[in-house]
């Protein structure tokens, strides 16, 4: 795993909210971490730890107050305006908790709109398209609209998006959130199924250790602070589970 | 403590609720101004030299007031719109149903009664400016036109503190009939319209034949008489509607298959407008209408003023008759560029004028004929004298060389022998018929002024074409001051629905747009997705507007007849108002920016 290369290098990030004038306040202190190629990487902390705030530096919808973030060998914190909506576009999957489905767009359309945004030919497009419903056995969603789907199939529209356009890295900030038991779990097996045939790095924000207990490696973060990792190694998944409950029980103390 | 909230709710939306007001104070204004000349009766006697006039102006301010209801009508579903989420939230608070409504109706009322008496105060301060303004671009005046008119301000505040009130009442039932769920989400429903294609395929036939109806009735408006306008108004509404009913989604289903959707953000625009054109359907249709009948009124207006000197000369055979002539009177005679001029002695007497046949003779009575179609002929004609004794004297235009205040003396003609010994009072007339009544206009308005003064004939005859012309000058430069009035004013309520209603969608494509720059599309794709989207909006009833103008000028070809033609020169015109519209456009676009762009730094 040391030796892959890394898809994401954060070196010192700090985020202030807040004007220099106003009340500020100090969501990321100091953050250094990597993902390597391939990895599933999960993030945990509670409420109000920064974990969003985390994510958005790394997804470029916010800026950092200081260090680098590299994602894919774009340091995202020099670039602007329209490099950072084309850097979104083509290097970052996102998967949000409350889907962000455009509902005027069909479930095809939704999926396609990355590759439309890269101006790519309408045949490949249908191909890519079916290619990943497949994967994601929501081939016969794909005319639906947004509002004719239940949750849990529009997390997995919401999911074919974010890979249709084959990403750098995916980005998931708390994906099953919104999902009851058994759709989460659909989504998680689906998430670490890309993760495995396609070798796609994955993020995944979460306060759930089910969720969590689907990833390689955690951080916990703690005030704006990493303050822990665990490592899931050879262990099955029930046993990673069990040693990232009694994670959080010190953690949290 | 909820009165407290919905202030804050307000305060956040301070711009949003800028517009609506100023939307609604200009309306306002626009209907005290149209009210105030409408219901002047001062001004009216003084300037209604034709009776009609106050007909128009009573047509006028019946459109007025019906787009005006539609205007707030969409006016206050933007206020909704806005407000709906907040009113949502309170009630999932706990606030009764009973509070929320009072405090709706409230809301409303208060907006309404603010934007009333800005608007009257508006209203005033543009009659007493902008109303001389205009009329002085035209060339016109208009006499005791005073700003300040009390029924304007009652009519005026009656019609909108009482819509107001109607759209209080549209909204308390609104919100008390929809689910606290449906509020809260109520930007997040999609309803997808089904195509059918042989009830599609019906309508569009429908539509069709509709709007046949209706452009044909407005052709045939000789023959149709007064059932013209309601049965054109009817049908091409109907026709309008189901035509946009059938075409525009099948079009947008079908570009929606095409390559083209699937580049950048084409697919996104066509699912948006895919989304919102059913349901604008029926705005669309009364926008195209009004943006017709607005171009239309500007275009007939401006067009009888440019064309009246064409007619002019079928007015009168002669230009101008000056009596007993004074020095003063003959220098300006002299400065005319004459194309056939006679003068003749009368002696009145009794109810008889009477004539030397010699002088007629000498200096034959120009006539005009007349064609089977009741169009003049081209060129006068002059009789003999036999035959001037026989039908001659009954021209209209001779009679008239002798008026009284019993009206026209009977004309006699005698041999000069009996001529000279007929008793009466002697009057010398010339009569003069310019080559160019646009060339000679400066000498004949001195001319016919010393003529008035000194003569006060009565004032339903006239003497001359001149003085027809200026008469129908000053009631056609009256039509044409309304048009362009009536013209700008529906455009500006009809631009200003269009923008209400568009923007009631904004805040649910606040959402869209938010979601668009998260998946990574560029700032300025955005911006361009949104100018075509609203864009194509307001194309829509701006094409269907012209076809319907360019269709219902027919309606005024039997009014302006031969020389003029109601298609003359309306390239300007259109040009003028277009412009006026695509501002509307930009207004509209800059607001949707401000609303609906995500800010590129998120703070
Ligand atoms: N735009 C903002 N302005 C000011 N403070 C903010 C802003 N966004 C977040 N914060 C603060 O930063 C801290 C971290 O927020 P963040 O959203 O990252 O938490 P989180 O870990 O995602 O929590 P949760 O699990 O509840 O989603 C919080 O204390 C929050 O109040
Ligand atoms: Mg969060």
């Amino acid at each position: 795993m040391t030796t892959a290369t890394t898809v994401v290098d954060v070196h010192g990030l700090e985020k202030t909210y807040g004007k220099a004038n106003e009340r500020q306040y100090k969501a990321l202190k100091d953050i250094n971490f990597s993902v390597a190629e391939g990895e599933f990487v999960g993030i945990m902390g509670a409420s109000g730890s920064g974990k969003t705030t985390l994510l958005n530096m790394l997804s470029t919808l916010d800026t950092p107050t200081k260090g680098d973030v590299i994602v894919n060998g774009h340091d995202v914190t020099k670039m602007r305006g329209n490099q950072l909506a084309d850097f979104r576009a083509q290097e970052v999957g996102f998967i949000f908790q409350d889907f962000n489905l455009l509902e005027s767009l069909t479930a095809e359309e939704n999926i396609g709109l990355p590759l439309a945004l890269k101006g790519t030919a309408s045949k490949i497009m249908d191909q890519a398209i079916h290619e990943v419903a497949e994967t994601l056995s929501i081939a016969d969603l794909l005319q639906k609209y947004p509002a004719e789907l239940s949750g849990g199939q529009k997390q997995r529209v919401a999911a074919a998006r974010a890979i249709v356009h084959h990403p750098s890295i995916l980005m998931g900030d708390e994906p099953t959130g919104a999902l009851d038991s058994t759709s989460a779990r659909e989504l998680l097996d689906l998430l670490t199924t890309i993760n495995q045939k396609q070798a796609m790095s994955v993020l995944l924000v979460t306060h759930d250790p089910f969720s969590a207990s689907f990833c390689q490696r955690i951080l916990f973060i703690k005030d704006g602070q990493i303050g822990s990792e665990l490592k899931r190694g050879s262990q099955d998944r029930a046993a990673f589970y069990q040693q990232i409950l009694n994670e959080l029980g010190t953690f949290n103390e | 403590m909820l009165g407290k909230l919905a202030l804050a709710g307000i305060k956040n939306r301070r711009r949003d609720y800028l517009v609506l007001l100023a939307g609604l104070t200009m309306s306002a204004a626009i209907f005290y101004m149209f009210a105030n000349l409408a219901t002047n009766r001062a001004f009216i006697k003084a300037n209604a030299v034709v009776s009609q006039a106050s007909l128009i102006f009573g047509f006028g301010a019946v459109l007025l007031i019906l787009i005006t209801v539609v205007y707030i009508m969409y006016a206050n579903s933007f206020l909704l719109s806005m407000r709906q989420h907040d009113y949502g939230l309170f009630m999932m608070l706990g606030a009764t149903r009973k509070r929320v409504g009072e405090l709706v109706f409230l809301e409303t009322l208060i907006l309404g009664t603010i934007a009333t008496a800005i608007g009257i105060v508006l209203g005033l301060l543009m009659s007493k400016f902008l109303v001389g303004f205009l009329l002085n671009m035209l060339g016109l005046h208009l006499a005791h036109l005073s700003a300040f008119y009390v029924p304007a301000i009652i009519a005026t505040a009656v019609l909108y503190v009482g819509l107001f009130i109607l759209a209080s009442l549209f909204n308390l039932i609104r919100l008390t009939r929809t689910t606290v769920l449906k509020l809260l989400h109520s930007d997040e429903q999609a309803n997808q319209p089904k195509v059918k294609p042989f009830r599609q395929l019906i309508q569009g036939t429908l539509g069709i034949i509709f709007l046949a109806i209706g452009y044909w009735a407005l052709a045939a408006i000789t023959t149709l008489q007064m059932t013209a306008i309601p049965l054109a108004l009817v049908t091409i509404t109907l026709g309008t509607y189901l035509l946009f009913r059938a075409t525009i989604l099948v079009i947008i289903r079908g570009l929606r298959r095409t390559a083209w959707a699937k580049k950048h953000l084409n697919g996104f625009l066509l699912g948006q407008l895919n989304f919102r054109v059913h349901n604008y359907t029926r705005m669309l249709t009364i926008v195209s209408l009004l943006f017709a009948m607005a171009l239309g009124a500007i275009t007939v207006g401006s067009g009888y003023h440019r064309q009246l000197p064409m007619m002019a000369k079928t007015i009168g055979t002669y230009t101008i008759a000056v009596h007993d002539k004074t020095p003063a009177e003959q220098k300006l005679m002299d400065q005319l560029h004459v194309a056939y001029t006679a003068t003749y002695t009368q002696k009145r007497q009794g109810k008889a004028v009477y004539y030397n046949g010699d002088e007629i003779a000498k200096q034959p009575v120009e006539q005009q004929r007349y064609k089977k179609s009741g169009q003049p002929e081209a060129h006068l004609y002059t009789q003999s004298l036999k035959d001037f004794k026989k039908s001659g004297t009954q021209d209209m235009d001779f009679m008239a060389l002798a008026l009284g205040k019993i009206g026209a003396y009977t004309p006699k003609i005698l041999s000069a022998e009996q001529f000279a010994k007929q008793t009466g009072k002697t009057v010398t007339v010339t009569t003069i018929r310019v080559k160019d009544l646009q060339q000679d206009l400066k000498p004949l308005k001195q001319l016919n002024k010393l003529e008035n003064k000194r003569f006060a004939a009565p004032a339903s005859m006239t003497v001359g074409s001149y003085q027809g012309y200026e008469m129908m000058n000053g009631f056609f430069g009256g039509l044409e001051f309304m048009g362009y009035f009536l013209g700008i004013a529906f455009l500006a309520m009809l631009a200003s629905c269009l923008m209400f209603k568009i923007l009631s969608g904004a805040p649910g494509d606040q959402r869209r747009y938010r979601m668009l720059y998260k998946v990574g599309v560029r700032q300025n794709l955005m911006r361009w997705g949104i100018a075509k989207e609203i864009g194509i909006l307001f194309l829509i009833p701006g094409i269907m507007g012209v076809i319907d103008v360019l269709f219902g000028l027919q309606m005024f070809k039997p009014l302006m007849g031969a020389p003029m033609s109601p298609y003359l020169g309306i390239g300007s015109t259109f040009l003028i108002f277009i412009g006026l519209y695509v501002i509307y456009y930009l207004i509209t676009l800059a607001l949707y920016w401000r609303i609906v762009l995500p800010k590129t730094t998120t703070d």
